[in-house]
């Protein structure tokens, strides 16, 4: 077997660069067509109001190497791509909920639309890489929502991130990215964001 | 030493159930969980004194920390990997505590067999439930059986891999959880409607059922009342308390701790009512005919539940 020339697919939020515009989470909810009370994708404010001190990041599912969901997943429905993209199967979810208890992020998200507000089948980011279903189908868009990664795209609320603090791609990439952020922070146009 | 002796036998059945429980308890505590207990206590006497469900208990001393528990809430290591233990094994597991405890009902019946009352006069009859008490008694034993058998949609589902029935079983357990919760509450007043709570100062008698029922029965009555009071409770927070993503730090820890109060009250209640089913319906024969008519041959209870006709003779039963 010969070596992969990639890491894993990673998600990073730089948040010196994050401005909480919320500009991500309106992307991947339009594009994916997310119901209303599910968000595959959040803002996180900390020490909100305290100048100086406040910083926000973009979260969504971290896709681990070691995902405690696909752990504790009773119908192994969870199942990560050969690029560490974590991704479930909807036909065999039951909506247990064991997954949102075993996630440290908050990622699994459940819509109340059963009967009495039942929980219905889980929902987290796919990293725009779709499910198991046939690759750009009407299935797989209904119930994963867009496959933009078969099609060579950046996830919709990276390419949408209008400071660039939310980068996606092979974690070898994505750190050398920040490596060079880091090297030349507050130099040229690597300055600080302007906060509103 | 007369008196210890005569404590530890009117009180034999509270000793050995409190001593019971409490070695089953220490093994599991001790041995088979892997979970924080001091912070597990830390935090409920937290939740408890006012301190907020988020389970941050310590004070963030540095950003980085602040940052992890607004985000995630605190110390995820102390509860959630016995989530994923206990989601792959324990379900595996419990079911051999019910093995368990049917194989010590078979040794019982093997040893003490079946009590049967001699009748010589079978129309003289004595009402022990009414129509309203027999409909919930009978709409619980139904409720409950749906509860139990939904209850296991995980385990199901981890055989099944999955798929329409475990997902439709576990909608369904919420659904009849609620459904529970007004006859659980009706049993728990019929059970408890002579305490004279109002009348009596005594604390004991406060919380302990009057009359002249069997200690056994009275602590089934206690843990169907209690236990039943936890599951309902976790169950219908679980299922209403909804952290979405901008919440979820806030409330999942303490959605983890009910998930443990719901787990540990439905075995407890399974094993007490499995007991009660026991030594009512097997151990003892005749008792079932009478769940449905609702009288007794006044032989019967003479001989088999004089406890029971006791409390109705007095005006103290139904």
């Amino acid at each position: 077997m010969s070596k992969p020339d990639f890491a894993r697919m990673k998600f990073y939020c730089d948040e010196n660069l994050c401005i909480d515009c919320n500009g991500c989470v309106v992307a991947c909810k339009e594009a994916h067509e997310v119901p209303v009370g599910v968000n595959r994708r959040k803002v996180v404010t900390v020490n909100e109001g305290v100048v100086g001190k406040e910083i926000s990041l973009s979260m969504a599912c971290m896709h681990c190497a070691d995902a405690p969901c696909q752990q504790v997943c009773p119908t192994d429905c969870f199942y990560i791509r050969a690029d560490g993209i974590v991704l479930h199967d909807k036909d065999v979810c039951i909506g247990c909920g064991y997954c949102l208890y075993a996630c440290p992020f908050g990622a699994p998200q459940f819509p109340q639309d059963g009967a009495f507000g039942t929980k219905g089948k889980m929902d987290k980011c796919t990293m725009c890489a779709g499910g198991p279903e046939e690759t750009n189908s009407h299935e797989e868009f209904h119930k994963y929502g867009q496959n933009r990664i078969s099609e060579g795209k950046v996830p919709m609320c990276a390419s949408m991130c209008s400071t660039k603090a939310l980068l996606v791609g092979d974690a070898d990439e994505v750190a050398l990215i920040k490596t060079y952020r880091a090297a030349t922070k507050g130099k040229g146009i690597a300055t600080e964001p302007m906060g509103w | 030493m007369e008196t210890n002796s005569s404590f530890y036998s009117k009180n034999k059945a509270y000793i050995l159930t409190l001593g019971g429980l409490g070695v089953v308890g220490f093994i599991f505590v001790q041995y088979m969980m892997i979970f924080d207990w001091a912070y597990l206590l830390g935090f409920t006497l937290d939740m408890l004194t006012g301190g907020g469900v988020d389970g941050i208990i310590t004070p963030s001393t540095s950003t980085y920390e602040l940052m992890v528990n607004t985000a995630f809430g605190q110390n995820y290591e102390a509860i959630a990997p016995e989530i994923i233990r206990a989601s792959n094994e324990r379900q595996e597991f419990i079911w051999w505590v019910f093995v368990a405890e049917i194989a010590i009902f078979c040794i019982m019946y093997t040893i003490y067999g079946r009590k049967t009352a001699t009748i010589t006069n079978p129309n003289d009859q004595v009402q022990v439930f009414s129509l309203f008490h027999r409909g919930v008694i009978w709409l619980n034993v139904l409720i409950i059986i749906a509860l139990i058998i939904t209850g296991f949609n995980i385990t199901w589902a981890l055989r099944s891999g999955g798929g329409e029935l475990p997902y439709l079983l576990r909608g369904t357990h919420e659904i009849t959880g609620l459904i529970w919760l007004p006859f659980w509450l009706l049993l728990s007043i019929i059970a408890f409607k002579d305490a004279k709570i109002l009348s009596n100062n005594s604390v004991l008698k406060k919380i302990i059922l009057p009359g002249k029922y069997k200690p056994m029965k009275r602590i089934i009555y206690i843990v169907f009342v209690m236990m039943g009071a936890g599951l309902l409770t976790s169950g219908i927070i679980i299922w209403f308390l909804h952290p979405d993503a901008f919440t979820h730090g806030q409330f999942i820890q303490f959605k983890r701790l009910l998930l443990y109060t719901h787990f540990g009250a439905s075995v407890l209640i399974m094993f007490f009512l499995m007991d009660f089913v026991y030594s009512v319906l097997v151990s003892v024969k005749g008792n079932l005919k009478g769940l449905i008519t609702g009288k007794y041959p006044r032989e019967h209870l003479e001989q088999l539940a004089p406890d029971i006709l006791y409390d109705i003779e007095n005006g103290k039963g139904k």
